[in-house]
């Protein structure tokens, strides 16, 4: 009777144990960004949550010296896959993570042959405004394409909350597929609780023939990109 | 002998193959040079691993994940045109997709039928639910529109004879059925000829 109700206290324990285990287990997404060459390539990785290219965006990292980075994410389930590095034409890929597991990626970059069709980010700047109780800081970015083809990729990146946002448009697109404005693009961040840090912001915007803009990091001073041979 | 018939009422040789050496040799051309000169970004430029893309055509018809509304299920030739159009900034692609469509099955020959799924890709549900869906609606349009003529495993039988080069003229299989006999026209970029090709490809497997 004893080694039975010992016997069932030890599975319990066991079962219990497990579903700790399991609990604590972290969804990531983890990789690899190289250049053809096979050289390390810093930068972003930013995920849409979905279907990818439905500009529902999520999560991101910076991609370290090493070309490394890592996302955790709150659930599993598919995501697309955005790797951004300067001089270099962005990378999509749809990717599906199991709950719990880590899903490694590599991916490849190739430098943009000429950077004369690339999107230019031409000023980006961060304006607190309040409104009786609301606390909001705009954060703008000029941006404007010579191939007038930007899509919906205008995007902020805050490295220290992860979170990624599709900026808004100067003026409604009637669909994601449309050609989008050039011009000022804005997003509305509560700074209720906090004061934006501008040092944690990162930009890129890239258009509808994959053409990229260099990441715009702190001080947000854009320069004149150059072309990677 | 029926099939004999079936192909030279499709139009077809009953010994026509897919994509003349020439067709091959002028997408391999496209895959690897930009059209536009103003922007010299090829589909080699980013898609430059030849193992990588070999399963490509056997991969569709499958759902294309373009950006909303526009994320449907495509044939391989209405995704290359979709492609080359942006890309290349091309007003008719249909040309130059339908070469790079021949290319694509050249190099993907001996690469087994697998609609929907990418060798090496990961599998996305939603995706293949889409594409049976697209299937089912390509039976019932089968049925409505072609089965008073045409049985459906002799069709399916004529999807590797496309795009095919007839007089100097190159033809996509869905330009073919864009101006075949029909009571409503099935215009090459559609959908709905998107499914009729998804249910002859899995009449074909």
């Amino acid at each position: 009777m004893m080694l039975r109700a010992s016997v069932t206290a030890i599975a319990l324990f066991s079962v219990v144990l497990g579903l700790a285990a399991a609990g604590e287990a972290r969804t990531v997404i983890t990789g690899t960004v190289k250049s053809k060459a096979g050289q390390p390539l810093p930068g972003l990785a930013l995920l849409e949550k979905g279907e990818i290219h439905n500009n529902v965006w999520d999560r991101g990292a910076l991609v370290d010296a090493n070309g490394r980075f890592t996302i955790e994410l709150a659930e599993g389930g598919q995501y697309g896959l955005h790797v951004y590095s300067s001089g270099y034409i962005y990378s999509p890929q749809a990717v599906r993570v199991e709950t719990g597991k880590t899903l490694e990626v590599t991916v490849t970059l190739v430098p943009e042959p000429t950077r004369a069709n690339d999107p230019v980010i031409t000023r980006a700047g961060f304006f607190p405004w309040e409104e009786r109780r609301a606390k909001v800081t705009f954060v703008k970015l000029e941006v404007s394409d010579p191939n007038d083809d930007l899509g919906p990729q205008v995007l902020a990146f805050n490295a220290a909350t992860g979170r990624v946002y599709a900026m808004d448009p100067p003026r409604k697109v009637l669909h994601l597929k449309a050609n989008f404005p050039q011009g000022v693009y804005q997003l509305g961040i509560d700074s209720s609780q906090a004061p934006i840090k501008p040092r944690d912001w990162y930009f890129v915007v890239a258009d509808h023939q994959c053409n990229t803009t260099d990441i715009l990091s702190f001080p947000h001073e854009p320069r004149p990109p150059r072309v990677i041979r | 002998m029926r099939a004999a018939l079936l192909l030279a009422a499709l139009g077809l040789p009953a010994l026509a193959l897919a994509g003349s050496p020439d067709l091959v040799e002028e997408g391999e051309r496209w895959w690897t040079v930009s059209a536009d000169p103003a922007n010299p970004v090829a589909c080699a430029t980013c898609h430059f691993d030849p193992a990588a893309t070999r399963g490509w055509a056997a991969s569709f018809p499958k759902w294309k994940p373009l950006p909303p509304p526009h994320a449907r299920v495509m044939t391989l030739f209405q995704a290359n045109a979709e492609a080359v159009a942006r890309h290349y900034r091309l007003r008719d692609p249909r040309r130059v997709a339908a070469a790079i469509t021949a290319y694509l099955a050249a190099h993907g020959v001996g690469v087994p039928l697998s609609p929907g799924i990418s060798a090496g890709q990961p599998v996305f549900p939603e995706r293949l639910r889409a594409l049976v869906t697209s299937v089912k609606r390509g039976r019932s349009l089968f049925a409505r529109r072609c089965d008073a003529c045409h049985r459906a495993g002799e069709a399916a039988r004529a999807l590797a004879a496309y795009p095919r080069v007839t007089d100097g003229r190159v033809e996509s299989l869905e330009e073919f059925l864009e101006r075949h006999r029909g009571e409503e026209s099935l215009a090459w970029d559609s959908q709905v000829t998107a499914d009729l090709i998804a249910y002859l490809t899995e009449e074909s497997r």
